[in-house]
């Protein structure tokens, strides 16, 4: 709490003839608007006077005449700092010299938005595929899908592009593809590795094969609809979307939720690390050859799916979540199901934990591996139990609070191993504060109400809400303009924030060690991915999408 | 700080798995109960509603059409666009639409994706919870 | 050696090729259900009952899937590599006595248990081949790990079969099963067991199962094959991990001699063998079971700092030890 004072404070002192406008409307949230080209001053100031800032990402929003750019800043509580270019010549000055973090969200604002960033290593597309028209850019307010599009390459050549050897290489560098489709990973991602003998040289990311164009959609339903589709952006950290979401558009609304609604939300956020982190030290497992563990792990993970099912009504997709509340409530006998539940997991948690201690093959595979130094995991921005198993001490739950954190007791894990271990055995430790925290919850449900009716209108204004989703932490922003629809609705799920590290951690480690690092990293790419609308999977799929747009009724987005 | 490492710990788990009874479950040749308030299929009771067309504007999934049967104007749910998350039955002042536990849902005809309001008036009206449905 | 019907009997009905082949399938079923056990599952249950047809089944379908050759290989090499393995492993398992003696009547001499080794090592030359010719980056290293694992383990593999031979005064597989009055097992146990531990690195089973290493090589070498080929390449590693399962059974257990009850000696002979090998199956899957995947230069260097000396060292124990054991005991 007290960084963000001193934040705050130094931002004021320092550069009080580069503030426009300073508002804090609720605890631990600073919205600062500074003039022209002051950007980098401020995050300089903020990164040499308080310790452990980071980046959170950056949004850009099309205000008609003008594009506004937010520079998320993390010091416990989050600094906005806003900085406006005009939208006919969208040039602005690059931070990735002061933070390499904010590279891949910077190249999202120019794919999405067309802001040219001066200075950017590489500027190049993000999430749109190669051939996609230049000078289109979907999220601007006046963008209409075209009725035709003549695609201006073909996709094989795009493919090519990126898998031949370059002509400095050496004679015994080989290019391996990993993905889109491969067994190490559950999501599409391409990831290019030049290898020599069995030793990784180099490594080429490229993402937005599972782009949805959620952020797009979600202009057009009303906020409460948005509920689900932000639901749908993971099925793994669903609650931790939704809440963050409805904290979002109740900060906005200035609503006050019930603190019965409060408790039943961090039961359902833990039961979704729990399930989530357990999930993840199978998958651990299965990309290390250890099958036997994966079946064990995940054989143990099933009373967790169980509670879920009887609280939410779903295994995955809870659809609990609400603006204003919750929309279940739970009685009883499901208490005592799930107190009952939680105890047998713990038990084999316990177990787990000292397997991942003590095993030998286990460790002889992750200790060591992928190091990121602590200095590195700054820059870079990483978060969550990535971050923590570099030794540094943030999570979300302690530093800005949120629903029913501030009286629950728990511990934050964190492992100064800065190795693949480090991080797996933060996830396993986590697991269990998750189930004591879940056990507290549910012997100390205040009694009242489970939510409050908001009106389908919120008024105007604007809100950033951050949780501690299972990997990292995730932020949303939200702006609306008086209406029943969001202006504009940015979602930057903590994979993000992680895979700018990955290249730097894979340099000169092996083959083998690619599922382990990759595994710990836990990488969801549904989240990563949902930017603006349509499915660019190849050309002829995007074409069918367009038509169906232009047939639909409403001319909504399609989800 | 890591601890000294040791044999494998899960030889003593593993080896005791070898008595214990599997854990899979024989579905299909075994049927699943769903517990109470899972959200499966829509039941709709056509005495109750009031053509408000309350459900078909909240619906996030625009899985519900309004169209005209025996003279009213009553709600058809599209299964295949549906995203089962409850709220038209939330939004509906009569508590016209409820929720049952029946979750197998696939098939092979086309004309078993829609929920029409006739299924629902030809039958008995009844406050069961499972809804005997043939899959095919 | 008369190339009578007898011969041909046996050669091709029992226990040649087709009781070889039901065998291999018999276990692959085997291995399957004691590793759904282990994992709590439960494996392999609707085809046939029990699902004791599921390899056939598998099979079945293999051979019915579409055969892609790709373009630019070298076609001979990609066809005939597989098909080389299968045939090298089906003819090392001739000299193996499953009912008291070979395949080929009176064909068992002294040295032949060199021959069995050296034939499995040609055969994973084979497999090697077969990466190589693909053309494939992700078979090309698979290929070379083959190659770096097998030709490493194959040292203390054959350090470890001559103890047995050593306790047998011979180098003829029929006289070491003949000459175990007493399992050698017992007569040298640090030898079993170090041969588990390799035979576990020669038949790519986890912790050593990097070849296969599917999370990381998708297939290793056997990615750019299909159908038909697939299926020999399959049923090569089945046939080594019957190989490798008997290996144990003649040198260490007694092979197949046991009590002979009533009735035709060569189905009891084969009866204690069957027994035998499926607890040295339920063994190497145990272990296989509990531990993780290593990386190939942990793999590597295990093999050259530890497996060869503790092997040589185990070889000088079992001849010092032996005159010992043989007075304490017998």
């Amino acid at each position: 709490m007290e960084k963000f004072e001193k934040a705050v404070e130094v931002l004021k002192k320092n550069l009080a003839d580069t503030i426009v406008e300073c508002k804090v409307p609720t605890p631990r949230k600073a919205y600062i608007l500074l003039k022209p080209e002051r950007h980098r001053d401020a995050i300089s100031l903020l990164l040499k006077h308080v310790e452990n800032t980071e980046l959170s990402t950056i949004t850009g929003t099309d205000l008609g005449t003008e594009i506004e750019l937010n520079y998320h800043m993390v010091c416990s509580g989050t600094v906005t700092l806003k900085n406006r270019v005009s939208r006919e010549k969208p040039v602005i000055r690059t931070i990735t010299d002061i933070i390499p973090g904010a590279n891949l969200y910077e190249r999202e604002i120019f794919d999405l938005l067309g802001v040219t960033f001066e200075g950017h290593p590489n500027l190049e597309r993000l999430m749109l595929p190669e051939n996609w028209p230049k000078g289109d850019y979907p999220l601007r307010r006046d963008w209409k899908p075209p009725a035709k599009i003549e695609s201006e390459s073909s996709p094989e050549e795009t493919s090519q592009t990126e898998s031949t050897t370059e002509p400095g290489d050496a004679e015994s560098i080989v290019n391996v593809v990993v993905g889109p489709q491969h067994p190490a990973l559950h999501e599409p991602e391409r990831f290019t590795f030049k290898v020599d003998g069995e030793t990784v040289v180099d490594a080429m990311m490229r993402l937005g094969y599972v782009h949805r164009g959620i952020e797009k959609a979600a202009e057009h339903m009303m906020f409460f609809q948005d509920v689900f589709l932000v639901e749908r952006i993971c099925g793994i950290c669903n609650a931790a979307h939704t809440t963050v979401f409805c904290q979002a558009v109740e900060d906005i609304g200035n609503v006050e939720t019930p603190p019965r609604a409060l408790y039943l939300r961090t039961i359902i956020h833990e039961l979704n690390r729990v399930h989530s982190h357990l999930l993840l030290l199978g998958v651990a497992g299965h990309l290390l050859g250890f099958e036997a563990l994966f079946q064990h792990v995940w054989r143990d993970r099933e009373p967790i799916m169980d509670t879920m099912e009887r609280i939410t009504g779903n295994r995955l997709l809870s659809g609990f979540n609400t603006i204003g509340g919750v929309r279940r409530d739970i009685d009883p006998s499901t208490v005592e199901m799930a107190l009952k539940n939680v105890k047998a997991v713990k038990k084999r948690a316990k177990f787990y934990k000292t397997v991942f201690e003590e095993d030998a093959t286990l460790r002889l595979r992750t200790e060591g591996v992928g190091m990121l130094s602590k200095s590195d995991a700054l820059k870079f921005c990483v978060t969550g139990p990535v971050a923590r198993g570099s030794g540094i001490d943030v999570d979300v739950r302690r530093d800005d609070p949120y629903a029913a954190y501030e009286e629950i007791p728990f511990n934050v894990i964190c492992y100064k191993d800065c190795d693949t271990w480090a991080r797996l055995m933060v996830r396993v430790e986590e697991v269990l504060e998750s189930l004591d925290i879940i056990d507290y919850a549910l012997n100390h449900l205040p009694s009242g109400r489970l939510r409050v009716r908001v009106k389908r209108k919120q008024p105007e204004g604007e809100a950033v809400s951050r949780v501690e989703a299972p990997r990292g932490d995730l932020i949303h922003y939200v702006k609306s303009d008086g209406t029943a629809y969001p202006y504009r609705v940015k979602v930057r799920s903590p994979t993000l924030a992680n895979l700018v590290a990955f290249p730097e951690i894979i340099r000169g480690e092996y083959i083998a060690d690619i599922p382990a690092v990759l595994g710990s990293f836990d990488p969801c790419f549904s989240c990563t991915d949902r930017m603006v609308f349509l499915d660019v999977q190849n050309g002829q799929k995007w074409r069918w999408s367009l038509d169906d747009v232009n047939n639909h009724k409403n001319g909504n987005g399609l989800i | 700080m890591p601890k000294k490492r040791r044999l494998p710990a899960l030889i003593k788990d593993m080896g005791s798995c070898l008595f214990k009874k599997p854990v899979t479950q024989e579905y299909p040749f075994i049927k699943v109960q769903a517990p109470e308030g899972y959200r499966g299929r829509q039941i709709f009771h056509p005495e109750k509603c009031i053509s408000c067309g309350l459900c078909e504007r909240d619906c996030p999934a625009k899985a519900i059409e309004l169209i005209e049967v025996s003279g009213r104007r009553l709600p058809h749910f599209y299964l295949d666009r549906c995203i089962f998350c409850y709220q038209c039955a939330e939004a509906c002042p009569r508590e016209a639409i409820e929720f049952s536990t029946n979750f197998e849902l696939s098939t092979t005809e086309k004309a078993e994706m829609v929920v029409t309001p006739e299924e629902f008036m030809s039958k008995q009206k009844s406050t069961s919870d499972e809804e005997e449905k043939s899959v095919d | 050696m008369a190339l009578d019907l007898i011969f041909f009997a046996r050669v091709l009905v029992f226990p040649g090729f087709l009781f070889l082949l039901v065998l291999v399938l018999f276990f692959d079923w085997l291995e399957r259900k004691i590793a759904a056990r282990f994992q709590n599952r439960m494996g392999p249950s609707y085809a046939g009952p029990f699902g004791i047809l599921q390899p056939i089944a598998d099979y079945i379908k293999l051979f019915s899937k579409e055969d892609i050759t790709p373009k630019q290989t070298n076609k001979l090499l990609f066809v005939a590599a597989p098909i080389l393995a299968f045939s090298l492993f089906v003819f090392a398992l001739f000299f193996i006595p499953i009912d008291g003696s070979n395949v080929v009547l009176g064909s068992s001499f002294e040295g032949d248990l060199i021959l069995v080794l050296l034939l499995v090592t040609l055969a994973n030359f084979g497999i090697f081949l077969s990466g190589w010719a693909s053309l494939n980056p992700y078979s090309g290293i698979g290929a070379t790990r083959v190659l770096t694992q097998f030709l490493g383990y194959d040292i203390p593999l054959i350090i470890l079969a001559i103890g047995p031979a050593f306790l047998a005064r011979s180098l003829s597989i029929v006289n070491i099963t003949a000459s175990q009055t007493l399992p050698f097992a017992l007569l040298s146990p640090w030898c079993c067991v170090l041969f588990f531990l390799v035979l576990q690195a020669e038949l790519e089973k986890t912790p050593f199962d990097i070849p296969h290493a599917e999370t990381e090589i998708v297939g290793g070498y056997e990615t750019e094959y299909s159908g038909r080929k697939l299926a020999f390449i399959k049923l090569s590693e089945d046939f080594q991990f019957l190989i490798g399962a008997s290996l144990v059974t003649v040198l260490f257990l007694g092979g197949a001699h046991g009590p002979v009850f009533f009735g035709m000696p060569e189905l009891w002979h084969v009866f204690w063998f069957m027994i035998k090998t499926i607890g040295v199956v339920f063994l190497l899957e145990y272990i296989g079971n509990v531990a993780a995947r290593l990386r190939i230069d942990q793999v590597v260097h295990g093999n050259w700092e530890l497996l060869i000396p503790l092997s040589i060292l185990s070889l000088a124990l079992t001849v010092i030890v032996e005159p010992l054991l043989r007075s304490v005991i017998v």
